[in-house]
């Protein structure tokens, strides 16, 4: 046995609740392991107790038992464990230490007092490995998400582990990185025999890879273990395909896109049946013509065209979905829609008004703007408090308030939230204060950035029901994500953003369809059909 | 280049304000100073240089309020340009060239140095820098390392939670508005502090560096005491022998001076101290700098070039003062020449380039070929 925690329990330091309560789990020598559950059911804890980062970085108290590669961590401590297990945290900025590709998988070797000669040899190897020879000199600010991803993981390697642990290493990264990282993952699976233990919300990611899984639900509960088919048989949480599985009673139960063709095969569709989710095209109340935005590069005048020609229209009741890969110039269009970055050329216009120029502040009255991390706005008391900071930025008298904020944290699933400190509570509820402290002045348009990392299932669903929502009340929304399911949940539009310009637009299923790795699940298990969503195809089969 | 280069051809930049005041000389050093920073900054791949002011900027300004400072607050000399009001405190009494010369080589002396150290700054990143500390301040040479790239990271910070308040209309009135941008990036930047030490903590990094487990609690106590009494008498041996030095006349014992070989003494005993705490740090350092034929002819020339300027001034040779009556300094050939010698680093710059480029290029096809495979 490669890791066994035999009633594993621990409260962190003055915790009202247990993190972990009597958690029991086996992993053998080169499992593939995913460990699954909700926000705040304690993944990232369990997964520390296993280099012994919790008790001896966190403090607090822990009972039960685990033992990792024939050490105890408990008793090692984690500068014992670096040699047994590598772990790769789940914010790659956070945890470089060194500003150099090389320097940066050489610092754990320079740690064990490696010698030199030796240290050479180890990070060539480890640069092989991930495929990351090319980049060995690069500063590592220059690196994109998915390389930065692999530069983490490779540092993490170098002092030749066994066990490698990832705490939720796609959560940053597009479709298409995302696959990437993932398949260099299950390479050192499956050809160097590396032990994998890998944290996940979206399962359907990494369900393919994996022979083994824990679900942590959390609230005291015992830990599932099994294999993937028998867990997610037996939880709620699970990828459109075994969702759809599950409905229609199909049995093994298909976990993968693969495993799910074998019984949604041979059916043929007539194109025709897809009808086309949007209409004719609604009155825009949001529109961009042909922005061009330009960075200004340090010293030698030239620049990097971020967005070149992006037109975008926004109609109230409508959802429009901006898809693209890392660094396509999705954030930046968003900004320049609201003045914080200002196009060199191009106009914005609300609702008939040019607002190319006009205040941030005076256009954010009208546009809620959510960006990638919403803990950049928070920074008041309660979450009342943030809410009227807001109402006082803009000079709105409480008289005049347009919706009364008791009724929008509501609204928002926030009602018994109202005085609590907001960064005390869940990633899903922080962002939701957020929305709140924007949504407080009715804005007719939304902007949301990235708005499922580090969501659960739960968060997610409540997210796009809320998107709903606000569409239905006629409100024109924009989500940008990488989640191509939640896409396909809420989308009535997608364009698609390559290199500063907008590629494609249209109906959802087309465009998703067209680009490699947007594909929703279900889109791929019925070709031709026109369904994206778990619910939209088993009204289709039913009928 | 090799670091080491640097350090020596800094030392030799740096010397020549702080032994002479001859005006020529030191232009002749600033002038170079200049050029080598201008050769730095454009080398192709080049660091992420931290922008500098203008040597020549800074050198305007200190020559000018150097001039105006001295020129206002010393009233010696013959030359007498005007007279401010006596009623006027400090700046009242004569104006006179003498005294405006003599600042103006002040800030001249400044500006040579200032330029000096940034060609250093430019030309050696930080963390090449640290790799020449002691090892037994390996925990410092890390922090600095993380300082290094912290505090970009946290203009970045800075940045975002400036447009996320933007967007909830917040404006910047008074000292009240700047609560919802510190606050945010206060919290951000310890969590993220948080994270990093976690980080390094999975990856074996302790700041008491790996002590070996073969020796027990009780002899490494012991050894920690010996190194602590040792410091102790060294540093003390230390100020003693610089107290003794400022005594008037010196302190003789039995007719021999003791400063200097307290001093001696006491310097060796912290050396000692440090190099001995340093062997007990577990630590390789990865980054190796290469010497190479370059390197050696670059600092033979640093030295070279003031070693004339040394000798003349140790024999007391003629330095330049402008008082009592204002003069033209004399040019001597024989000092000024040999400074070009400074100049050899843009040589090496150039040539370690080429040898650069020509390793180099495998590298970047390779890169590209990946890049063109990927899109």
């Amino acid at each position: 046995m490669m890791i066994t925690g035999d009633r594993l329990s621990f409260r962190y330091p003055a915790a009202p609740k247990l993190a972990l309560s009597e958690v029991s789990f086996t992993v053998s020598d080169g499992d593939f392991v995913i460990v699954a559950g909700p926000s705040g059911a304690g993944k990232s804890t369990l997964l520390r107790s296993l280099n012994g980062l919790v008790p001896h970085f966190t403090g607090g108290t822990i009972s039960g038992r685990v033992i990792v590669d024939g050490l105890d961590p408990i008793a090692a401590g984690p500068q014992r464990m670096c040699r047994h297990v590598g772990f790769v945290f789940q914010d790659p900025e956070s945890q470089f230490v060194m500003d150099r590709v090389e320097d940066e998988i050489a610092f754990a070797l320079e740690n064990a007092a490696m010698a030199p000669q030796e240290m050479q040899g180890r990070v060539v190897e480890v640069l092989d490995l991930l495929d990351l020879t090319a980049l060995r000199g690069r500063s590592l600010a220059t690196l994109s998400g998915g390389e930065k991803k692999r530069v983490s993981i490779a540092a993490a390697l170098a002092l030749r582990p066994r066990v490698l642990v990832l705490d939720e290493p796609t959560s940053q990264l597009d479709p298409e990185s995302a696959e990437d990282v993932l398949t260099a993952v299950a390479r050192l699976n499956t050809e160097r025999g590396l032990t994998i233990v890998l944290a996940e919300h979206r399962l359907e990611r990494v369900l393919s890879f994996a022979n083994r899984m824990i679900y942590v639900p959390g609230g005291g509960k015992g830990a599932i273990t099994g294999s993937p088919r028998d867990v997610v048989g037996a939880i709620e949480l699970a990828p459109p395909v075994a969702r759809l599985g599950k409905a229609l009673g199909w049995s093994p139960l298909p976990l993968t896109l693969e495993e799910g063709k074998v019984f949604a095969g041979g059916r043929v569709f007539d194109i025709a049946a897809g009808a086309p989710r949007t209409g004719t095209l609604p009155v825009p109340y949001l529109t961009a013509e042909s922005l061009d935005v330009t960075y200004a590069s340090r010293g030698n005048g030239g620049g990097t065209k971020v967005v070149s020609g992006a037109s975008l229209r926004l109609a109230r009741g409508e959802v429009t979905v901006l898809m693209g890969r890392n660094g396509a110039g999705k954030s930046t269009l968003l900004k320049s829609l609201v003045g914080l970055v200002r196009p060199q050329r191009g106009q914005v216009r609300l609702g008939g008004r040019d607002i190319t120029t006009a205040p941030v502040a005076e256009i954010c009255r009208d546009i809620a703007y959510l960006p990638q991390d919403p803990n950049a706005l928070l920074f008041a008391d309660t979450v009342m408090e943030e809410l009227q900071v807001t109402l006082r930025n803009h000079g709105i008298a409480p008289s005049d308030v347009p919706v009364p904020a008791a009724a929008l944290l509501a609204e928002l699933g926030l009602a018994d939230k109202a005085d609590a400190y907001p960064r005390d509570l869940s990633v899903g509820e922080r962002q939701r204060v957020a929305l709140a402290a924007m949504m407080v002045t009715r804005p007719g348009v939304v902007l949301l950035d990235e708005p499922t990392r580090g969501l659960d299932y739960e968060a997610k669903d409540r997210l796009a029901g809320l998107i709903r929502q606000w569409r239905d009340a006629g409100l024109a929304i924009l989500l940008v994500t990488h989640d191509v399911e939640l896409a396909a949940a809420v989308a009535d539009r997608v364009l698609m953003m390559v290199d500063g310009k907008i590629e494609a637009r249209g109906d959802p299923h087309d465009v998703l369809t067209s680009a490699r790795g947007f594909a929703p699940q279900i889109a791929q298990l019925f070709p031709g059909s026109g369904w994206l969503t778990v619910p939209e195809a088993l009204e289709g089969l039913a009928s | 280049m090799h670091p080491v280069v640097w350090f020596v051809w800094i030392g030799a930049a740096a010397l020549v304000p702080l032994v002479t005041r001859d005006p020529f000389s030191l232009v002749i050093d600033f002038a170079i100073t200049c050029v080598v920073v201008d050769a730095i900054r454009a080398r192709p791949f080049a660091d992420i240089a931290p922008a500098f002011a203008s040597p020549l900027r800074f050198a305007l300004f200190a020559v000018l309020v150097g001039a105006l400072f001295n020129g206002l607050t010393s009233h010696v000399g013959e030359t007498i340009l005007l007279r401010l009001p006596d009623a006027i405190p400090l700046i009242g009494g004569p104006l006179t060239g003498e005294s405006l010369i003599y600042g103006a080589i002040n800030g001249l002396i400044l500006a040579t140095l200032f330029s000096a150290f940034a060609a250093l700054t430019l030309a050696v990143p930080v963390r090449d820098l640290i790799a020449y500390l002691p090892r037994a301040f390996y925990p410092i040479a890390v922090v600095s390392a993380i300082a290094a790239t912290f505090v970009p990271s946290s203009v970045r910070q800075f940045q975002q939670v400036r447009e996320a308040q933007a967007i909830r209309g917040h404006r910047m009135r008074g000292l009240r508005d700047w609560l919802p941008l510190f606050m945010p990036v206060l919290i951000g930047g310890l969590e993220r502090a948080l994270q990093l030490a976690e980080a390094m903590t999975a990856r074996g990094f302790a700041a008491g560096g790996g002590e070996p487990q073969s020796r027990s609690a009780e002899a490494r106590r012991g050894s920690s005491t010996l190194s602590q009494v040792v410091l102790a008498v060294g540093l003390g041996a230390v100020l003693a022998g610089g107290v003794l030095r400022l005594l008037p006349g010196g302190a003789k014992w039995r007719g021999l001076d003791l400063s200097l070989p307290l001093l001696i003494l006491g310097a060796t005993a912290t050396v000692w101290v440090v190099w001995r705490a340093g062997s007990q740090v577990h630590h390789t350092r990865y980054r190796r700098s290469t010497w190479t034929g370059v390197d050696v002819v670059c600092i033979l020339s640093a030295v070279v070039a003031v070693l004339p300027l040394m000798i003349f001034t140790f024999r007391g040779g003629p330095g330049y003062s402008p008082y009592p009556r204002l003069a033209l300094p004399t040019f001597d050939l024989r000092l000024g020449l040999p400074l070009l010698g400074l100049l050899a680093p843009i040589w090496g710059l150039q040539a370690r380039q080429a040898t650069t480029q020509r390793v180099e290029k495998p590298d970047r096809t390779g890169f590209t070929a990946e890049e063109g495979r990927k899109s």
